[in-house]
Formats: C-alpha cells, structure tokens, sequence
C-alpha cells in the first residue's frame, strides 16, 4: 500500500503536466493570468495557446519532444513494473524532457535562434519565443517531480520521494534564481553593446585608472580608484566590527557587567533599522549644517566642512550599523568556547590571562575569521551609507548604480564592475575558509557542560569596558538625533517642533466614499509591506527545508548543495540585483517590472541566512529523534510536520523575522529591480535623502521600525514557544 | 524467515562499513549482532531499519525484497540507542505517534498505546513528558512505542548503554521475557558480549565488516573458530603450540613441557595458535603433578570472589583467574598450572 505511493504520484504528476500543456497558455501573457481573456484564444492566438496548440497550428515543433517526454512518463508511470524499472523509465524520459527543455528556451528567443551555429544548423527561423508563462512553467515544475520520483523510486534519498522532490526543488531554484543570474553577468561582460563575445573588452572596461588608480595614498589630493576605495573601506570595516564585536561580546558573556539587557537590545536596533539610518543620523550630527559644525561656528566662528563626506563618513557609518551584526555572530562563539576546556587550562597551571591567550582566542579564531567576513562583505555590498555620506568617495556598488541607472546606461561596465565586486567578495570567502580549514574547533557538544565561564582578565575587561561603553552611547545618541530630526522643521536652521513630515508622508483623508490614503509615502509603504509579506514565509520555507535537507539527508550532491548556499551568501546584494536585471529581462524568464521578480529577488538573497539558522537549530535536535519517526511508520513530509517543525518553532520566527525585516530594509539589490508601480520604502527614502528632504525620510524609517517591531511580535505570538516539558531537556543525545 | 541478508554491502565514499554479508533471522528469535566498535553492527541494524540503503546486495523482510524501500515502507521498528523519545509529546502521544502515523483513529491509537504502556509496566505514567521520567522508564516507553505498531521486526540499538549496571541487568531481564512472552523476533545490537550472551539465542558476531561468527551463546564460547573470536569472547590467553592428531575426535596440544588432550574433530597438526580460558587454569603449588606447566607468578590481584594472577611460563605469560582466595600465591611463587581440556580451545594457525 505505502509503496505504491510514489507510482501512483508519478500517474498524477504526469497528468497534471499535459492538462497544463494541452489547456493553459504556454507563453507569459501581457496582460496576466487573471484576465481572463486568454481562454477564447487557447487554440488560435499565437500570443495564448497551450503548448499542445503552439506545435499543432503555429509551429512551435521544438516543443513537440517536451511533450512526448511527459506522455513516455505517463506510460511509464501506468504500465506494470518493478519498482527499479518504473523509476529507471521515469528518469531517462523525464531527464531527456529537461533537458529538451532547458535546450529549446535558451536556443530559441525573442529574435529565432540565439547563436549563429544554431541558425547554420537548423536555417532561419520565422517564429519567434517570448518569456515562459503558466503553462510552460507547469511542465517544467511537472518534469523536475517526475525526475524525483524516478530517483526515489530507484532508491536515492532513501527511497523518498518527498525528500527528492525537497532536494530537487531547492537545487533547481538555487540554479534558477541565484546561479544562473550570476552566469549572466560573467556573460555580459565579455559582451558589447550589441551583445557580441568581445573578450578584451572586459579588459578594457576594467583597467581603467577609475577603478585601479593609487594616487591618494601618494598625497597630494590625488583620488584612488574605487576598487581600491571599496577594498580599504571593507577592510577597515570588517576588522573595526570584529574588534568593537569582540569586545561586547566579552562583556555580556565574561564580566559582570550590569546593563547586559540594554546591549542585546542595542543589537537588534540596527537590525530593524533601514542601513541607511545610521549615515542620515551622521549629516544630522557631522554635515555641513548638522550640530558639531554649527556648534563650532557659533562658539569659535569656524567655517561649517564637508569633511564628513567621504571614506572618514562611510567607515564611521558602516561601524555603527554593521557592529552589532558581529556581535551576533561572536556572541554565540565566546559561549560556544567550553568552560571545561578553560577550566582545565586553569589546572595546568595557566594564569588567567595565559588561559585567555592560548585557549580561549584560540579557540575563537574560526568565529573571529566568520566574523570578519561578515563585516567585509556587508561592507562591500552596502549601498546606502556610501551614496548618503560617499560625497566623491565612489565605491563599486555606487558606481555599479551609475551605470546602471544613470546617464551613461552602460550594461557591459555595470557587469564587468559587478563581476569585480563578486571577486573581492568569494575571494575573501574562500581565504576565510581557507583561514579557518576544514577542521573546525565545534566545542558545543551533545554533552552538559557543567564548568563555570572564566571571567575576563582584568586589562582585557577594562579595555573591553573602555572601548564598548563610549560607542555604545554614541549609537544610542546618534539614534536619538535621528528620532528628534522626525519632529523638527528643518534641521540646522528652524528647530521648530513639528508634526508635518509625518503629515506629508502618512496624510489620511477622509471622502464621501471612505479614506483616502493622501500621504506620500502611502504607495511604497503598502507594496513594501505586500511584497515583504509574500516573501518572509517564502524564504522561511525555502531555508529550512534546504536546512533540513542539508543536516538530516545524506545523498550525492548535498555537499554541493551546501557549498552553493554558502555561496550566495557571499555574493553582495548589488551584484544578485544587477544579475537579475540582465537574466530576466528577456525570454525565457521575462519578468522585469513586475512586483514577482521583487520578492524572488528577497527570497534568494535573504535565504542563505535561513539555512543558516535552521542548520544551526537542526543540529542541535538529536538525528535519533527524526529515525524514530520515520520507523515509526511517519513518513518524511509527516517527520517535518509533527516532529522536527515543533521543536524548531525559535528558528522558524528567526528565518520569518529576518525574511521580513531584510525585505523591508533592504536596499542594495531591489534599487536596481523597482518601478514606478513597484516602489518600495527604502528606495524611495533614499531619493528623499539625495534629494535633501531629511525630514520626511527619517520620519518614514521611524515609521518602517515600528511596522517592524510590531511584525516581530504578530510572528512570536503567532508561531509561538515549543513545548518541552516543565523541566528543562537536553535535546542532545549520542550515537556510536 | 523474518530478515534476510544476501551479501550486502554498504560504502560511504572510498570507505567500506559493511562488506559483504549474508544472514538469517528465524521468525520468534532474538538475534543479536555484536562487535567491537567501528565493526558495522550499527550499520547492519540500520540497514534492515531501512535508515541506510545497501549500496549492494539484496534484503528481505517478511519474505518481502525491501532493498530498495526506505524506513516507513518497511515493516520494522527500532529502539534507540538514545531512546529518541520526542521531548515536545508526552508519553502516550509518544507512544501512539506511529500508530496515529498508521492511520488508526485517535480512539483506538489511545487504546493500543495503553495496552503498550502496560506491557511495559508504565500504566500511570501517559501524562508524563519524557523529560520528568528515569532512564528506565524512558527506555520503557521506548519499547512501548516500538511494540506497538507489532511490527515483523524489532530492531534494539545499543538499548541498555545509557543505563547503570545495576538497572542494565534488569532491564535485559525485562526485555528477553517480553520478547518469549510476546513471541517477537528481535535484531539486537551490542558491544557488550556478556549482555549479548545473556538475551540471545544466537549472537552474530562482526569484525571489521564482516561476519566473524555466528552460533548460539555456547558455541561461540566454546567453539572459536579465530583467534579474534577467542580474544573477544570472554577473555583467553592466546599461546603457540604443537597439535598432534590422536584419532578423528581427539588431538594432543603440546605445550612446553605440558601435553593436553583435547576433544576437536577439525583443527590440522602441526603449529598453531591455542587459546587458553583464564578460568581452566588451575593454579596449585609447585611441584605439581606429572604433566603439569611450571610457571612463576608475576602479578596477584584480589577481586572478592576470586583472584587473578599473571604468570610467567614456558608457554609465554598467562592470565588465570581462581576461585580460592583464602590462601593466595604471591608474587615470586613458584606455582604449577593443570589446565582443564574445556578450556583449551585449537583457534587457528
């Protein structure tokens, strides 16, 4: 009976691809799906026939294989055989229609056959293809399952079909929406204008005195190129953060200091602020009108500067904002550090400093080294600070924006500057992971830890102490001015109290026919909370199902898999946004504009940090307690469900949370992606901060926190704690 | 025929966990694999669970080829090693998870799992979570959870490795009767040949990857077929020796000075490797009789119910184990050894 499950999924999987193929329109549509205006024209439009209609009465034949794979796979599906041969059919014919597939969509676009050897090979074509729609992508996704059952049915992922298609779903999506993207940026910067191989010209693009110039280290006022300044800045900012994280770290873990609530909540602010808070609340201090300068003026009659544009601005600004991200990270690495080992360090005749020296920093490098990447490739990836404070300190991802956006809309030097960000950012991957080596000191054992954390030595506490306190408040205060910078008329002439940026932003009228929504921040307000809505559970979802895939399944290709997820973590936002502009702004993924390639653009960029969360959650739940389910008679869709979901109820609000928050405050990737119909907060804030309008912007991002403080608590409440029993459980346990 | 191996092998990567072995498990038997650790009895175990695939070979449960069919396809249920009791359910919604997982209604998943409780001896524990419940009674609800679902197979991971010595006895005591009782076949795992020797009809024993052995608890014992088995079977003195052929049953073992009979219809003349059982030796004062090994004693250690003794002989040093404890030898004592034919066993080249 339970066996028979898989064969009878294949029956059913196959079906529902041919009646997608036979009555849904196999090319995207103008207009969408729910107009409706498609059904009368599934046979005879060229423009909204079903796949089985493009072969029959418009010549699309390329199509006719596709098809023939998915009825070979009904056939196989419905004959009588073994397990082994049904799923050996399965495969081969299901594989042949992928493949056929992947051929047709990218040999064939919007202008016949994309290469010169296809057109010698096969002649001109008079037809063209346009992006894929509904139909198109049934099939697709039809073919991708039957692949699974074919593989579960010959007895990979332990005969499980669930955990295949859960495998091949990830991996596809993984391939689809983050590598593929990423192929095409490498293609279009070896690619001119008229989208001809032009190898040299790559060359060309990027040996320019622009990117690579030295001359300010030489003096003089001479400028450095803005590799260089990327490279500098994220170097001192990676280290700035580990060092600053480090140190607060220590101090909530190591010492007993009294005000350990206040930090942790420090850390969550920048969190749920939007990256360019931080750099708004430095003008409102530093700039030209801003306090210290004005202060300076009235006291001592000095000149109001610029000098907080520029590398001095940008660095400060990426400090505040990306140290409590460090501290995060260190926080779990210094208790990760076993008391025990310490402990016995300190029988050996170890003082305490001694035991600190050379077993616990020691033992912290691979975090200190995660730690650093972290702040380096935030650094590089950040785009609000450097176009708020960069004054004519250009970076790659600004740079990468100018190209894009700007006058001078040069697609190949975008990629070409875009393809350069993403060596500096897998460069400093791979060197953290050559750092670190493949044997890591995981000192979190299954086992209880009864030893006592060594308190700190007395100069490492007191410059910790020196070194945290003082920027600690300064956060604080910076934070403060940003909230007051809200409530006045313009900051640095008229300190008026005032309500009327949030007047302008968020005016509420009401009509004869109900509220009308007047304020100017309204639209991109409700289309970010939308869109981020969709795609928080979207990337939940995703992670932790890689997350479980990649801790609990063993099958070929999952260290692969993991590697590809670790992966797009590195690559900065800028380049996924800029990638997603080149790959699907033609056939066969045409969705440039709309509000999907938004929130897919969220999903993968922010799922990389849910499979983190739920790896590192998974782990810690005994693999035991999932074999026992599933000798138990639970299957592996009904394992997920009734037993490792419960107990990982802390890391599905995490992955929810940060899926939301990142969609809300993110800005670097979707700067390249937004429409007029599709404006989100953050971009439009940072237009309000070029533009000067200081008011209404942080009016809108206090706003945007407190939609976000307010999100966090509904997704508490609603996934709620697990349950464990009134006495407190070790969920570890041992396997020989 | 509840579980059949065919030559099954398992790989992970360039590693080989499992080489090649073929079994039989009768239907109503327990069964035990045992093995140092790192041998492949977990891997095996784990294989007829269907938690790993067999990279080779074919597996039958039940008369039915399951070689290819994943943990819940399969008719089997399995006790852990660390209980993997779900911390998040309490202990009836434990024990009725693979019934409701079945497909029994809430109703009567409640009624089995209650009769399960009470086999077990766990009648007025249901509202417990795990967590407020001893390692014994975690055990038990484990058993309860496995038995069940009345599955054709009733795999034991290492059951008793988390538990004190005391409780470990009584807890194999209660295992072996439910098995008898309920007339189950039971695949047990195990590293502990003692406790293996005490709850099986018949012990399989592994090494390296494959089988070494396998016989009920006695034959394995008295009837080593290598020096490994010998070694890990209880413990042995392995020494060389001259085998001699007397007539089909019998050959003479000549060692040193001393010359044994002993009862073996298979073992070849010539030199070869002779285990001797610590408890066959019998340590008398020297001189002894006629025939006897000479030895001097090296180490005496008291242990209560007897002592054991090193002794350095002609034959090599041998470790004896004797019941009298009232007048021991000491060391530097000249002693004679008498050992007993039962205890003297041909194991190889």
């Amino acid at each position: 009976m339970i066996s028979r499950a898989p064969v009878s999924w294949s029956t059913a999987w196959s079906a529902v691809g041919l009646i997608a193929a036979i009555a849904l329109p196999w090319y995207a549509l103008q207009e969408g799906l729910d107009s409706g205006a498609w059904i009368s024209g599934l046979w005879s439009s060229e423009d909204y026939a079903s796949g089985l209609a493009q072969i029959v009465e418009h010549g699309k034949w390329w199509l006719a294989p596709v098809l023939l794979a998915l009825v070979v796979c009904l056939g196989a599906a419905l004959m009588p055989a073994t397990r082994q041969r049904r799923g050996t059919l399965l495969l081969i014919a299901s594989t042949t229609g992928l493949l056929l597939f992947v051929a047709q969509a990218l040999g064939i676009s919007l202008h016949g056959w994309t290469a010169g050897w296809l057109t010698a090979l096969f002649g001109e074509l008079d037809t063209r293809q346009v992006g894929l729609g509904a139909g198109g992508a049934v099939v697709l996704v039809t073919l991708l399952s039957l692949l699974s059952i074919g593989l579960a049915l010959r007895g990979n992922f332990g005969g499980d079909a669930f955990v295949a298609g859960a495998a091949t779903t990830v991996a596809a999506s993984i391939v689809l929406f983050t590598a593929w993207p990423i192929l095409r940026i490498l293609v279009q910067a070896f690619q001119d204008g008229d989208g001809l191989l032009a190898p040299a010209l790559l060359v060309e693009r990027l040996a320019t005195e622009k990117i690579w110039s030295l001359r300010c280290l030489s003096g003089g006022g001479g400028r450095c190129g803005v590799a260089w300044n990327t490279l500098f800045l994220a170097l001192g900012c990676g280290a700035g953060t580990t060092a600053l994280g480090l140190a607060f770290a220590l101090i909530v873990t190591r010492t007993s200091f009294g005000f350990k609530k206040t930090l942790r909540v420090l850390t969550v602010l920048p969190i749920v602020t939007p990256p360019f808070v931080i750099g708004l609340a430095l003008i409102l201090v530093f700039g030209r009108s801003g306090l210290v300068n004005q202060f300076l003026e009235w006291s001592m009659g000095i000149e109001p500067t610029r000098w907080i544009y520029g590398f001095q601005g940008v660095f400060l600004a990426q400090l505040l904002a990306f140290t409590p991200v460090a501290f995060l990270v260190l926080i779990g690495v210094v208790e990760g550090v076993s008391p025990t080992l310490e402990e016995a360090s300190q029988t050996l005749r170890a003082d305490r400093w001694a035991t600190f020296a050379t077993v616990s920093l020691p033992l912290m490098r691979p975090g200190l080294a995660n730690a650093f990447l972290v702040g380096f490739i935030e650094s590089i990836a950040d785009f609000g600070n450097p176009i708020v404070l960069g004054g004519d300190y250009g970076v790659l991802s600004t740079e990468i924006y100018f190209a894009v956006v700007g006058a001078q809309l040069d697609y190949g030097r975008a990629a070409s500057l875009a393809l350069l960000l993403l060596i500096f950012a897998l460069g400093a991957f791979f060197l953290q992971r050559h750092i670190v080596g493949t044997g890591s000191y995981a000192t979190i054992s299954g086992k209880g830890d009864s030893g006592l954390p060594t308190p700190l030595p007395d100069a490492a506490r007191r410059a910790a102490i020196w070194v945290a306190l003082p920027w600690a408040a300064f956060t604080l205060i910076l934070y403060g001015f940003a909230f007051v910078g809200g409530f006045v008329k313009v900051w640095g002439r008229d300190y008026t109290p005032t309500l009327d940026h949030y007047a302008k932003a968020f005016a509420v009228e009401r009509a004869a026919d109900g509220l009308i929504w007047t304020g100017a921040a309204w639209n991109s307000f409700w289309t970010t909370l939308k869109l981020a809505a969709i795609a928080a559970p979207l990337t939940a979802a995703l992670g932790l199902i890689a997350a479980w895939l990649l801790v609990r399944q063993r099958f070929a290709g999952r260290g692969t898999l993991e590697f590809a997820t670790m992966l797009s973590f590195a690559v900065p936002g800028t380049v996924i946004g800029v990638a997603y502009v080149f790959a699907f702004n033609v056939p066969p993924i045409e969705i440039t504009g709309t509000a999907m390639i938004i929130v897919l653009c969220f999903v993968f960029r922010n799922m990389p940090v849910g499979v983190r969360a739920g790896m590192a959650a998974m782990s810690q739940i005994d693999r035991s307690l999932d074999e026992a389910s599933l000798t138990l008679r639970g299957r592996a869709p009904q394992t997920l469900v009734y037993v490792v979901l419960p107990l990982l109820r802390p890391a599905i609000v995490g992955a929810l949370v940060y899926g939301f928050v990142r969609a809300v405050t993110t800005v670097s990737a979707v700067v390249f992606l937004v429409t007029a119909e599709y404006e989100l907060a953050t971009t439009y804030i940072i237009l309000r901060v070029i533009n000067g309008d200081y008011g209404l912007a942080i009016a809108y991002s206090c706003a945007l926190i407190v939609l976000m403080l307010v999100v966090i608590l509904l997704i508490q409440f609603a996934v709620g704690n697990r349950r464990l029993g009134r006495r407190a459980v070790a969920l570890g346990g041992g396997r020989t | 025929m509840s579980v059949e191996f065919q030559n099954v092998v398992k790989r992970y990567g360039r590693a080989t966990a499992v080489a090649g072995i073929s079994f039989t498990v009768e239907s109503g038997t327990l069964v035990t694999l045992l093995g140092p650790s790192g041998c492949g009895k977990t891997t095996t175990l784990r294989m007829i669970a269907g938690l790993e695939l067999p990279s080779e070979g074919r597996i039958a449960i039940a008369g039915r080829d399951v070689t290819t069919l994943g943990a819940t396809q399969r008719d089997v249920s399995m006790v852990f090693q660390s209980y993997a009791l779900f911390p998040h359910m309490n202990v009836l919604e434990n024990v009725c998870y693979g019934l409701r997982r079945s497909g029994q209604s809430r109703a009567a998943a409640a009624k089995h799992a209650r009769e399960g409780l009470l086999q077990v001896g766990l009648k007025d524990y249901e509202e417990r979570q795990p967590s407020e419940l001893s390692g014994g009674q975690q055990q038990r609800v484990a058993v309860a959870r496995a038995l069940v679902l009345k599955p054709s197979v009733l795999l034991f991971d290492e059951p008793l490795s988390n538990l004190d010595a005391r409780l470990r006895r009584q807890m194999r005591e209660e295992i072996r009767e439910l098995q008898q009782r309920l007339g189950l076949t039971v695949v047990y795992v195990t590293h502990d040949q003692q406790e293996a020797m005490a709850v099986s009809d018949r012990i399989i024993v592994m090494n390296a990857g494959r089988i070494e052995q396998q016989g009920s608890p006695r034959d394995l014992y008295e009837r080593p077929t290598t020096p490994f088995m010998a070694r890990f079977m209880g413990e042995s003195n392995p020494v060389r020796g001259t085998v001699r052929r007397l007539d089909p049953e019998h050959v003479l073992v000549q060692l040193g000075d001393s010359g044994i009979i002993v009862a073996d219809s298979t073992a070849t003349e010539g030199e070869g490797t002779v285990a001797i059982r610590p408890e066959a030796i019998a340590v008398e004062a020297a001189p002894g009789p006629a025939g006897a090994l000479a030895g001097t004693i090296a180490k005496a250690s008291y242990l209560g119910t007897h002592m054991e003794y090193s002794i350095n002989t002609a034959a090599g040093d041998l470790f004896a184990t004797c019941p009298w404890v009232d007048r021991p030898f000491e060391v530097g004592n000249k002693v004679s050894l008498v050992l007993s034919s039962r205890g003297v066993i041909v194991v190889g080249r």
